[in-house]
């Protein structure tokens, strides 16, 4: 398997599991070029960003679980200070095992180095753990002496600059004369070497485990009826806002759940589409859906979770009092899509499309308004079929409107025609649209309601469609 | 009752570049075949594809109305069309105006600048909407158009069209403009509608799925039958009968446009015919000292004679001022084409072929039937080729002079990346397709090639970019600049054609291209730029300077024994022409003796002879193993030269005029036919003409049938004997270089670099080889050039390789350094820095190309270290205490650091990173060792092995050329340190192990020797990507970075070398604009 990403204007592969490069895919090397050496390999699309928070995850498990001072080390690495904690575990040897077994029990191969400072931790546990390295502080100099100078974490073409002077390896480095290195190279690399020496200090910035906004309430008697369902939901309603207001957030998706005594559990998810942190609204909206939880026996614990919170700051009010503030729809719009369910209320954009059907886009019901105007010049019909009907019709051909048609039972004179309105398949799409042509004619019946009509094919060329007559929308 | 008439007045061809997307001549025939009877073309501000559509036009017997659609600068679209020849001058200008303000592929002309230009032109508005902008512009061009003023009533097959059209008829006849029909075409029939969605893609560099309403959207734009506009237009009879009306007013033709040469300042009282008889005398007089000879004295005659009753004096008078400028400047240059081989050229010192020696004949080239103008093409040194144009501007003015265009078109290659990124296709996708073909090829990327790649051939994106990028192949993109071609007139240039300004400085281009100008009987001049020009030029200079020799081209002695001798082994590595694979192979088998072998050798390693199976026969003959036979006196006449095989293109006009009865014109139209519609059997006609014609004058049928089969390979690809005189005695004079000064020769080609088939490691190789030492870059001796430096031996020089070799270093810096060493070298590092004041960044690139090694005994690591201390500005104090004491206070006194040496594989590799050479050992002798456990030979022994045998080699793979006469075989040369060996890999190899052979730096082949002669091939059965070895000498996981030569066409995008191209007549050798005119492809129905 490989991942392959973009690398500048090429996408190239990033990656590759031990499979694939021992079939000589390796790493930098461009995409299709890859391809084209085994079409076997399973090529997906790399995704540093979820690279990076999965290994946010694996330090906050790594936190929990075995050292208080836990960072990740991207793009591949946990640092953890596990000074004091090694006891725990009967021992470093014990400890590092642990981790390895852990990770391999979840399908990550880990190699795990203990020494006495970060840098040559780091340079252990990727050039010399085979899967373990255990190097007493003393030694970690001599350890690293003949690492790659790869392995001293340098910036980007430094390693590449200090080859160019025929220096390869750390213990390289370290024994030429500092001041002249300092000179050449950088204050980086003489600190980058003292760290991994352990000559200075390198605190490791430790990761928080961020926390759930939560509001939780336990009753003594079990609770049932709406009301009082209702009430506490209030007021864990009031806690969780007060302890969004502290933090300055406010919620976006908000998950009640009730623990019923009979050890099962009734959730109510409730999404808003700005971040809210009002009381009322918010109590609205859960319990709007009170009504689908099953209390059965009773509710004994009540939790309230802002499972999304995004930051929510006051903001000034208008102060033009001579201007009505536009009306704040938001509540509305919470309301009513909360009631009928996601992506169920939407509005309508134009979209650049000449397919009727296409011409349109939903979107997000508060989205801003789009740029785009809708088409002034080429009325559409007020209402447009969700498909079209087949209908019959008269007509002369190549491109004459009808005379007559029949539209669910009702036949129909045309008093007033307008067309052909010639529409083509987007060939891009689907081959069956290369050819595909479609007449519209606006017509008029002897009533004045007024139809938009088609007709497939362009009445000359047999391939363009078959002559069928459709009704595809009524005007207003 | 008669069938209805209609003019098409609004076709857009694809010369309105990424709009249109058909050409003129499937225009004019579908006009043809729907009887439209004459039909407009009017590209978008521009008239470049009208002497297409006139040739187009003429063939499919639809008149052709010239016009052109003004864009106006606030969005006005107005089609104009000049009634007659001052009319069309001025719109020139005014499209010359516009191009000129705008700058290059652009133009701007307002409603401002119509009324000096109207007079004369018929306007046509092309409305928009009946509204009140309408108004106002049928009133703007009901005023500004005095001749005519007309609106267009185009139907769009949208929302309320009839009514659109009834409102425009109204407001035009109210405003007294009269509403004309025209269809708005866009493509000549409807399956062209997906091509041109993708072109409006390219234009707008998007994708299809982002293209939204940017496409074309009103529908229906291909062109209908007459018959189908009447009964569109039922309701606008007189609008459809104004067409008529209008066409038959705009009778203008291209062929009113009588060209006049411009008159050459020529001497006071005296006809140019006078002064060019003057200069000629007063020139021979000059060539021969010791008398004109009678024979040169009757050609010259004879050719004077010629040139009057064709009135082409001035035109030589031209080519003879350029060159006496040229010469003025000491700029090295020969002229060659048809008219140049003549003895007036001669004395007039534009050529170097003495006509003495040689008999060509004159008429061969410029031949009264058929009045085609003379055609000298100057080859100049390409470095300084831009002083003589510039000359060209100013002396004959820029209006009236300029170079031609060059349509660049869609090849494979270019046309599956712009039409996969519009189908948004992923770029590595694209770009490994595109590298699937062969640059050049015709063919196409391929369903195959997908495959290959392993590419889905279920993706229907995919698929439909394979089928529209082979529509869109040949359709042009955009105008360049012809390397050289210049057209002078006596009036006024712009009055003829739109001028506009080129990309590059200080230059102006036509809008037509050659093939234009040649349709139009336009006389042009190529000024062209050569290489190896260059690389004499240096030689010449370098001889008179270190050895005291003052040559020229002509003065170079002679047909030299030894000269002969050393093309004769086919040493020829680095001269002109005969350097090539393929020539290399030749010359044991033609041994050269004299130059006229010369000649024939240049001419016959062509795809047109080879294809046509002439260079066996006439090996054969010459070997004496077939008799020469010729089944006509006649043909002795033609081809007795070439022993009874017809090798140059002028004599397999000959021999179709003398043969078969073709009139000079028909044998001239069969040489266009044969280039242009090679790949649509549009010469069988011509064949059947040939046949017969033959066979009727009594030969019999296979000799015909087997005559023409020989002709075809010409159309395109023969050399007439003219060029392959010029070009042979350019591989004379420098394989005369060559062979007596191979150290002058080497260190000229090294200066004149990039040119040629070889990279500078090749031609070191070789000068070494030939006994000529090669001495380092040198911070302390090396100027930018490479130059020469004295030996112990007196009569040679040791070659110091310059700065220029050094990769990436800049000119300027180089210079700003020599100039500050002057007679006192640099003692360190870091004084050389400061006396230079030359930028840390060059002092790396000087440090890795191990320059500071010879003088200063700095190795690449030491040379680094120490530039690495040095800051951006040497500090404030230091520097005055420098400057007071007159000499260098070093800033920093520091112990010397022990930097670990270099492994000799790695300094190998470096020198070939960062001078493109070693003088080194060659790489593979660090892997030999390696090599002969795996059983391989080295090149010498392989090349030595008896016929017939197997063996396994291995090599650097230096040149892969797949020569488009050899059917896909494909040639690679490869190297080792013992010398080289060339590679012969069949097509069915090729395709079998296409990426190794494609990719492999370094190539292991198992093959068979196979010996002919003197020239030894090894045929691969199969080949060994070795480039892992060869990188591991680095020790490093870094490509070895091998220079690759021009002449690899593996290695660079394109060939790169002109002379590989399959040109589309030999004369176009030098331009870039080498295409095929009219691919016709098939249309597809779509199901």
């Amino acid at each position: 398997m490989i991942l392959v990403g973009a690398a500048g204007r090429r996408r190239v592969v990033l990656a590759a599991n031990a499979a694939a490069l021992a079939l000589r895919l390796q790493p930098g090397m461009p995409a299709a070029q890859a391809r084209a050496l085994r079409a076997d390999a399973l090529a997906e699309p790399a995704d540093p960003a979820g690279d990076a928070r999965a290994l946010d995850q694996l330090a906050l498990w790594a936190l929990k679980r075995y050292a208080p001072v836990v960072a990740a080390d991207p793009p591949d690495g946990l640092v953890l200070d596990v000074t004091g904690a090694t006891h725990l575990w009967g021992g470093e040897t014990a400890l590092l095992q642990d981790i390895i077994d852990r990770l391999a029990a979840v399908g990550i191969t880990a190699r795990a180095a203990m020494t006495g400072s970060w840098g040559a931790a780091h340079a252990l546990a990727r050039w010399v753990a085979r899967p373990m390295a255990i190097v007493p502080s003393d030694q970690s100099g001599r350890a690293i002496a003949d690492l790659p100078v790869q392995a001293l974490r340098l910036p980007k073409g430094m390693a590449a600059a200090l080859g160019k002077v025929g220096i390869d390896h750390v213990g390289e480095i370290e024994a030429k004369p500092r001041a002249r290195l300092a000179l050449r190279f950088g204050p980086k690399l003489t600190r980058r070497l003292d760290q991994a020496y352990g000559r200075a200090a390198e605190p490791i910035q430790p990761i928080e485990a961020p926390e759930l906004v939560q509001a939780r309430r336990a009753f003594a008697e079990p609770i049932g009826a709406p009301e009082t369902l209702a009430r506490y939901t209030l007021k864990l309603v009031e806690v969780l806002c007060a302890q969004l207001e502290a933090k300055g957030l406010g919620a976006r998706l908000l998950d009640l759940r009730f623990h019923r005594v009979d050890n099962r559990l009734e959730t109510i998810r409730v999404g808003t589409a700005r971040p809210v942190r009002d009381i009322k609204r918010l109590t609205r909206l859960l319990c709007d859906k009170l009504e689908t939880v099953d209390p059965g026996f009773g509710v004994d614990t009540m939790v309230l979770v802002a499972t999304l919170a995004e930051p929510l700051d006051w903001k000034l009010v208008a102060t033009d009092l001579t201007t009505p503030a536009a009306p704040d729809i938001a509540d509305l719009v919470d309301m009513l899509s909360n009631r009928l369910g996601p992506g169920r209320l939407y509005r309508l954009a134009p979209a650049q499309s000449d397919v009727p059907e296409r011409s349109t886009r939903k979107i997000a019901a508060t989205a801003p308004p789009t740029a785009q105007a809708w088409q002034a010049g080429w009325p559409r019909p007020a209402r447009l079929l969700a498909r079209p009907e087949l209908i019959e019709a008269m007509a002369l051909l190549p491109d004459q409107p009808p005379v007559s048609f029949t539209w669910r039972g009702v036949r129909r004179r045309v008093r007033r025609a307008d067309g052909p309105e010639r529409i083509f398949g987007e060939w891009w799409r689907r081959d069956g649209e290369i050819d595909a042509v479609r007449d519209y004619f606006q017509l008029e019946d002897e009533a004045g309601d007024r139809f938009w009509v088609f007709r497939r094919g362009d009445g000359e060329l047999p391939w363009t469609g078959d002559l069928t007559w459709y009704l595809h929308g009524v005007f207003g | 009752m008669s069938s209805p008439r209609y003019v098409e007045l609004q076709a857009t061809s694809h010369f309105s570049f990424l709009r249109g997307a058909s050409s003129c001549e499937e225009l004019f025939a579908q006009a043809a075949s729907h009887g439209v009877e004459a039909m407009a073309i009017v590209d978008r501000n521009s008239v470049a594809g009208i002497v297409r559509a006139h040739v187009a036009a003429k063939e499919a017997g639809v008149r052709l109305i010239v016009g052109c659609r003004l864009d106006l600068t606030d969005g006005t679209g107005l089609l104009v069309y000049p009634t007659d020849r001052p009319a069309y001058a001025r719109l020139c200008r005014l499209l010359s105006l516009g191009k000129r303000r705008a700058g290059k592929a652009q133009c701007r002309i307002g409603w401002d600048d119509l009324p000096a230009y109207a007079d004369g032109l018929i306007a046509i508005l092309v409305p928009d909407q009946a509204d009140e902008i309408c108004v106002q512009r049928l009133r703007r061009t009901k005023a500004t158009f005095t001749a005519g003023a007309y609106m267009a009533l185009t139907l769009r097959r949208r929302p309320g069209d009839a009514l659109r059209l009834h409102q425009l008829a109204n407001l035009a006849t109210q405003a007294g403009v009269l509403p004309v029909v025209t269809n708005d075409v866009l493509f000549h029939e409807p399956g062209r509608r997906l091509l041109q969605d993708v072109v409006t893609c390219v234009r707008h560099r998007c994708t299809i799925d982002e293209l939204g309403f940017r496409r074309e959207r009103h529908a229906d734009r291909h062109l209908k039958p007459a018959a189908e506009m009447h009964r569109l237009f039922s309701k606008y009879p007189e609008a459809l009968t104004r067409t008529l009306e209008i066409a038959d007013r705009c009778r203008f033709s291209l062929e009113e446009l009588a060209y006049q040469y411009p008159d050459e300042v020529s001497e006071p009282g005296m006809t140019p015919q006078q002064t060019l008889e003057a200069l000629t005398w007063e020139g021979a007089a000059r060539r021969y000292p010791e008398g004109v000879p009678d024979k040169v004295t009757a050609i010259l005659r004879h050719e004077l004679g010629l040139i009057e009753r064709l009135g082409y004096a001035p035109y030589f008078l031209t080519v003879n001022s350029i060159v006496r400028f040229a010469r003025s400047q000491d700029i090295l240059c020969q002229g060659r084409g048809s008219a140049a081989n003549s003895a007036v050229c001669y004395v007039l010192g534009v050529t170097s072929i003495d006509p003495e020696r040689n008999d060509l004949l004159f008429e061969r080239f410029v031949s009264e039937e058929r009045r085609e103008p003379p055609d000298i093409d100057v080859d100049f040194e390409h470095e300084r080729r831009e002083i003589v144009l510039q000359w060209v501007f100013d002396t004959y003015g820029r209006d009236r002079a300029a170079l031609c265009s060059t349509v660049i078109r869609y090849r494979a290659r270019g046309a599956i990346r712009d039409v996969g990124k519009a189908l948004g296709l992923p770029e590595d996708m694209t770009k490994a397709l595109s590298s699937q073909v062969w640059s050049w090829s015709e063919g196409g990327v391929e369903a195959r090639h997908a495959e290959e790649l392993n590419f889905d051939l279920r993706d229907r994106r995919l698929r439909l970019a394979l089928d529209l990028a082979r529509q869109l192949q040949g359709a042009p993109r955009h105008l360049s600049q012809h390397p050289g071609g210049f057209v002078l007139t006596h009036d006024r240039l712009d009055e003829l054609v739109p001028i506009e300004p080129a990309a590059m400085k200080d230059r102006q281009v036509i809008e037509w291209d050659k093939d234009d100008i040649d349709a139009l009987k336009f006389m042009k001049v190529d000024c062209l730029a050569l290489g190896m020009m260059s690389c004499m030029k240096r030689g010449l200079d370098l001889l008179r300077e270190h050895k005291g020799m003052d040559l020229d081209l002509a003065t170079i002695p002679a047909e030299d024994p030894r000269t002969y001798a050393m093309i004769r082994r086919a040493d020829t590595l680095g001269v002109f022409q005969i350097e090539s694979r393929a020539q290399m192979a030749m010359l044991p088998r033609i041994k050269p003796r004299t130059f006229y072998d010369l000649v024939i050798e240049v001419a016959i390693v062509r795809p047109g002879p080879i294809q046509g199976d002439m260079v066996h026969p006439y090996l054969r003959r010459r070997e004496g193993k077939e008799p020469i036979v010729f089944p006509k006196p006649e043909l002795e006449k033609v081809l007795g030269k070439t022993l009874g095989v017809p090798l140059f293109q002028e004599q397999a006009m000959r021999v179709a005029i003398e043969c078969a009865g073709f009139t000079p014109s028909e044998a001239d139209q069969l040489r266009r036919a044969m280039a242009t519609f090679k790949f649509t059997g549009g010469v069988s006609h011509f064949k059947d003409k040939l046949v017969g014609g033959m066979v009727e004058r009594g030969y019999d049928l296979e000799f015909a049938e087997r005559t023409f089969s020989q002709l075809e390979g010409f159309g395109s690809y023969g050399f007439p004997e003219s060029h392959a005189a010029s070009f042979a005695l350019i591989a004379y004079a420098s394989s005369w270089l060559k062979c007596h000064h191979p150290d002058v020769f080497c260190a000229a080609l090294l200066n004149a670099q990039p040119m040629g088939f070889y990279a500078p490691a090749q031609i070191v190789r070789d000068a070494r080889e030939h006994g000529v030492e090669v001495r380092p870059a040198c911070v302390n001796r090396s100027r930018w050039d490479c130059t020469l430096e004295l030996t112990a031996n007196p009569s040679r020089f040791a070659i110091r390789l310059g700065l220029r070799m050094v990769r990436g270093l800049a000119n300027i810096d180089a210079a700003a350094l020599v100039a500050a060493r002057q007679d006192r070298p640099f003692a360190s590092v870091d004084e050389l820095w400061r006396r230079a004041g030359v930028p840390a960044a060059s002092l790396v690139r000087l440090a890795e190309a191990d320059a500071f090694q010879p003088d200063l005994r700095l190795a690449r690591r030491e040379a680094l270290w120490a530039i690495k201390a040095l800051r951006d500005e040497p500090l404030p104090l230091f520097a005055a205490a420098s400057a007071r004491e007159q000499q260098l206070i070093p800033e920093i006194d520091e112990p010397v650091v022990q930097l670990k040496p270099m492994t000799a594989g790695r300094e190998v590799v470096e020198d070939y990173g960062h001078v493109g050479l070693t003088l080194r050992q060659h790489p593979l002798a660090f892997l030999r060792e390696a090599l002969s456990t795996e059983t391989y030979q080295t090149c010498r022994t392989a090349t030595d092995a008896r016929d017939g045998r197997f063996l396994k080699a291995a090599g650097l793979v230096l040149i892969r050329q797949m020569p488009a006469s050899a059917k896909g075989v494909m040639f690679i040369t490869i190297e080792d340190e013992t010398g080289i060996a060339n590679l012969v890999i069949w097509p069915t190899l090729y395709e079998k192990q296409r990426r190794t052979i494609l990719g492999a730096a370094m190539l292991g082949v198992d093959g068979r020797i196979q010996r002919e002669g003197e020239v030894v091939h090894l045929i691969a059965y199969k080949v060994f990507d070795l480039t892992p070895q060869l990188s591991s000498l680095g020790q490093r996981d870094t490509p070895f970075p091998l220079p690759h030569g021009r002449g690899d066409e593996g290695a660079r995008g394109s060939p790169p070398d002109p002379r590989t191209r399959p040109p589309l007549k030999a004369r176009d050798l030098y331009s870039p604009d080498l295409h095929i005119d009219t691919l016709k492809q098939t249309s597809r129905n779509f199901r």
